[in-house]
């Protein structure tokens, strides 16, 4: 596959322990031209109590990733190679499917986009968490529903209304605070939140932001966020990755990262972001578009049709992510012979 | 701005727009058993058509060979007259599926009709169509046409066809209905208003194309349904006989031949019965292209 | 007043408004047939020597109605009768009230056409979800042509081939009749096993029918609802396979209800041929005997009476649904 042949695949460097481990994962998925890479050849660590932001448009392969941090990529994608460690679980690509199931749920808790329903439309909430204390092998359900109250209350809902409502009867902002609920009423340690605020009115999305902050750092939780919208990385997370193509091309502490981007196209997302002070036409879009996975050049720098930097070099060989000083990773050619990115 | 991931973007190949015919051709043939079921159609069609030029008006009958088992001059033996019952099917056929496509017809206009304007209009508009339609529905075909047959004799084939269509509506309307409001609720309906084009234009160039697969599979359905009703109606009786057809056959089978009791007019029973299966056979294997053609989601990897 | 009584109410009102509708049609119906059969009863009558006022009556008496009165009034006289469930009396079984035969006559359909399409609807259900969690396999192909196919077979043929291959080819079920008529009738395990032998082929008949329906459109269901973000939603929270196999059924059985409506008419509608072939006494048979007998109390009789069967029926269907979608109960 056109990876990079030179380099030392580096790890994020300097975060100290790692909740999660993902080494070398590619997933592909089937399509009528064989199958094809989502998520290429992505080295990524999740320093643990810390929150890291995965940034990318659409088709980037970033939802296809947060479903391989529990290896349920849906058919007809897969993984075909590399691995996901998980502290206290071990690596969820080789997990037997019963170990698998407990993971879920029980050690790592996942959180839809808010547009989407991820409560079954015919079972109260109540119900449905007591469901999912009888598939963990849950000995006290009472406990379970108390905890559940506990943690309704802590997010500003209605205990008892809230377990007793259906989905239709759960605004945005209530369903994104219910599948928190279900994310971590089992202690899991680990939280995949995958796009939370999308489609969410302003006021719920930093509601919802809020307690996020708030549960992880009460908990003590390895956050991941997976968004398009740099304002929620920059509001929230520790860190951040940014995604193209299904590579991961830039990553270091959000600060660092957004006062100087290294990679062009991080640059670009920046640049992209409207400013509510100033001249709007200072906020310039990317040209272009995003690749999906059947437009991925086989060879050479995916971003480099779109790049304003663009080399001979970038035709033919794909940029491998290396670390550079100050703890931070960059797959760009540009950056490594000294072309002023900015 | 709204990113969701498409998790698979391109693993459902979609038809080109363009060369809707050549995209149905390759659909057809990419199974045997569609072209099998088209070739069904094809030849009772050819039958239905020549059918009744290759045997005299009057069917001979010969007295000396009733129910004679099959031979080289009778493929299918006779029947209670000595009557060839091979010709019996073949003349038949047109009075079936004249009949059923005249059904097919009817139903496919009203129903889409019905349809489509109570879906445009909602309302009270849309309340009383489908409160008429609800009706159509409960009230259960087979009987009510066994009492309208005692006002009416609609044993000619385009009345029969007549008949049925206009008892056979309900289920269409309520179809199209829908789909009209999903369009409606996709906000097309609201689109085409503000581009100022006409109620007319609206509902025939706008959405009937949209509903129109539908209605294409529903009207080849439609042919079955009406085979069966009619072949029904003739088996039990009700409805005199003007022509020979597979029904009036199946009656005098089992009415008057004794074939569910008795094995000597098995081949008399079976022959119409097998005629019937047989096309319903070609038809269901065939909607299976339409389906494929029309409703991708279905399609497998 | 919850939502399901508003709703159930909302029915009622709907099946009263339908039960007229089909009773004014008859009532008209049998005044439209050629040769006015209440006149020709009335002159029958007469011209047996029956003095004209006892005609006038005894013609009355058979069909709710007057020949002579006014067309309103004769209306209104008979709306009246069946109000009281009076549906007059049958010319064929001489002076038998119409309602006694209808009424009598009624549970061999209705028993035989639900345990139709209860076994139709749950062996469909379940070879549905099946055909479509397995639908790359071998298994799942070979339901779904099985459904494809029996779901073209029209019931008087299903009815027609059970009938000569498993009493006449095999003779493994008794032909006709609803019980053996040498057992004595009563509570007998004897007479209870023969009324079931004899039931088995109409049964059969009914729910082969209408299997393939359900086959084929429980199988687009549940495929619709796989890819529901529910679905995906469970599995991420680790729910056992078992609870999110129940969690897609009942989603995907939902459409399922609004075809039960027609499915029910269509099964009732199909009693005509069933019982016609098994030589079973019930309201289809009625109905056919009454027209070949122009016995015309008795086939308005016998045809509101599957009407009613049909939308009390569907009323029940209805409630089911509104039972089973939260979203309905609370509307």
């Amino acid at each position: 596959m056109a990876t990079a042949e030179t380099g030392v695949q580096a790890a994020s460097p300097g975060t100290g322990e790692a909740a999660v481990r993902v080494r070398d994962l590619t997933v592909v998925y089937a399509t009528a031209r064989g199958e094809l890479p989502a998520v290429a050849h992505v080295d990524l660590d999740l320093p643990a109590g810390q929150i890291t932001g995965i940034v990318g448009e659409s088709g980037s392969g970033k939802s296809t990733l947060a479903l391989a941090l529990l290896n349920a990529v849906q058919r007809p994608g897969r993984i075909l190679s590399g691995s996901v460690q998980v502290a206290g679980v071990g690596d969820v690509v080789t997990l037997g499917r019963r170990a698998l199931r407990q993971a879920r749920g029980g050690k790592i808790g996942y959180v839809f986009q808010a547009s989407q329903s991820s409560l079954n439309p015919l079972k109260t909430v109540g119900k449905q968490l007591l469901d999912l204390g009888r598939s963990h092998d849950v000995a006290d359900l009472r406990q379970l529903i108390r905890e559940a109250k506990g943690l309704a209350e802590e997010m500003g809902l209605d205990p008892v209304r809230a377990l007793g409502s259906y989905q239709h009867q759960l605004s945005g902002g209530m369903r994104q605070r219910v599948g928190i609920i279900f994310a971590l009423v089992l202690n899991a340690h680990v939280l995949v939140l995958d796009e939370p605020t999308t489609a969410l009115d302003m006021l719920s999305q930093a509601l919802v932001l809020g307690i996020v902050r708030r549960v992880h750092r009460e908990r003590g939780l390895t956050t991941v966020i997976i968004t398009h919208d740099i304002g929620v990385v920059a509001e929230l997370a520790d860190r951040l990755a940014v995604m193209y193509a299904g590579r991961i091309v830039e990553e270091g502490r959000t600060e660092e990262v957004l006062a100087s981007p290294l990679h062009p196209y991080t640059a670009g997302l920046i640049a992209a972001i409207p400013r509510i002070v100033g001249d709007p036409n200072r906020s310039r879009p990317l040209s272009g578009r995003p690749p999906d996975l059947t437009t991925v050049p086989p060879r050479g720098c995916p971003f480099r049709e779109r790049c304003p930097v663009a080399m001979d070099v970038c035709e033919v060989e794909d940029p491998a992510l290396v670390e550079v000083p100050g703890g931070r990773r960059v797959a760009c050619h540009a950056r490594g012979r000294g072309v002023a990115v900015r | 701005m709204v990113a969701v991931d498409p998790l698979v973007p391109e693993a459902r190949p979609r038809l080109p727009r363009t060369g809707f015919w050549s995209g149905a051709g390759r659909v057809v043939l990419r199974k045997p058993s569609r072209i099998f079921g088209l070739a069904v159609i094809v030849f009772f069609a050819l039958m239905a058509i020549v059918g009744p030029f290759l045997y005299p008006k009057n069917l001979p009958i010969d007295p000396n060979a009733i129910y004679a088992p099959p031979s080289l001059a009778h493929p299918l033996g006779t029947d209670f007259e000595g009557t060839d019952v091979l010709a019996l099917i073949v003349t038949g056929a047109r009075y079936v599926l004249y009949s059923a496509a005249v059904a097919a017809v009817v139903t496919v206009v009203v129903g889409t009709g019905v349809g489509l304007l109570a879906g445009y209009y909602r309302g009270i508009r849309d309340s009383a169509l489908m409160r008429v339609t609800d009706l159509f529905l409960t009230v259960p075909g087979f009987p009510l046409l066994i009492v309208l047959s005692t006002i009416w004799n609609f044993g000619a084939a385009p009345a029969m066809g007549l008949v049925l269509g206009l008892t056979g509506w309900g289920g269409l309307a309520r179809a199209v209905r829908s789909q009209t409001l999903s369009l409606r609720e996709r906000g097309f309906l609201e689109a085409a208003r503000g581009l100022g084009l006409s109620t007319p234009h609206i509902v025939i160039k706008q959405i009937l194309p949209n509903v129109a697969p539908y209605v294409a599979m529903n009207l080849l359905l439609s042919v079955t349904g009406a085979i069966y009703a009619e072949v029904g109606l003739f088996f039990l009786g009700v409805v005199p006989f003007k022509a020979n057809n597979w029904g009036v056959m199946l009656n005098l089978a089992v009415f008057s031949g004794g074939a569910i009791t008795s094995q000597n007019a098995l081949i008399y029973l079976l022959s119409p019965l097998v005629a019937i299966l047989l096309l319903t056979l070609g038809i269901v294997l065939f909607l299976d292209a339409m389906d494929e053609l029309f409703n991708p989601r279905l399609r497998e990897g | 007043m919850s939502g399901l009584a508003r709703r159930l109410a909302s029915r009622i009102v709907v099946a009263v408004v339908m039960i007229w509708i089909v009773a004014s049609f008859t009532f008209f119906l049998v005044r439209a047939i050629p040769g006015n059969p209440v006149q020709a009863e009335y002159e029958t009558l007469v011209s047996q020597g029956v003095n004209p006022a006892q005609a006038r009556a005894e013609t009355q008496v058979i069909y709710g109605f007057l020949p002579h009165q006014p067309l309103a009034t004769q209306y209104g006289h008979y709306l009246w009768q069946l109000l009281h469930l009076n549906l007059g009396k049958s010319i064929s079984y001489t002076g038998t009230p119409v309602s006694h035969i209808v009424l009598s006559a009624a549970p061999y359909t209705v028993i035989l056409v639900l345990s139709g399409i209860v076994a139709s609807f749950a062996i469909g259900v379940i070879a549905g979800v099946l055909a479509a969690v397995r639908r790359s396999t071998r298994l799942g192909d070979v339901l779904s042509v099985s459904g494809s196919l029996l779901h073209g077979v029209p019931q008087f043929v299903m009815a027609l081939l059970l009938a000569y291959l498993f009493t006449t080819e095999w003779a493994i079920f008794p032909f006709g009749a609803p019980y053996d008529a040498s057992i004595p009738v009563g509570f007998s395990p004897a007479f209870i096993g023969s009324l079931v032998s004899h039931a088995i082929l109409p049964v059969a008949a009914y729910a082969l029918s209408s299997y393939g329906g359900w086959l084929l459109t429980m199988k687009s269901s549940v495929v619709s609802v796989l890819g529901d973000d529910f679905v995906l939603a469970a599995e991420l929270r680790g729910i056992r396979p078992i609870t999110r196999l129940r969690y897609i059924g009942r989603n995907a059985i939902l459409p399922l209800f609004t075809i039960l409506a027609l499915s029910i008419g269509f099964m009732f509608g199909g009693s005509v041929f069933i019982e016609d072939i098994f030589d079973y006494p019930g309201l289809g048979q009625l109905l056919l005997q009454s027209i070949n007998r122009r016995d015309y109390p008795l086939m308005s009789g016998a045809f509101l009476l599957i009407t009613v069967a049909v939308i009390v029926a569907n009323i029940l269907a209805d409630l089911l649904y509104g039972v089973i979608d939260p979203r309905v109960r609370k509307g």
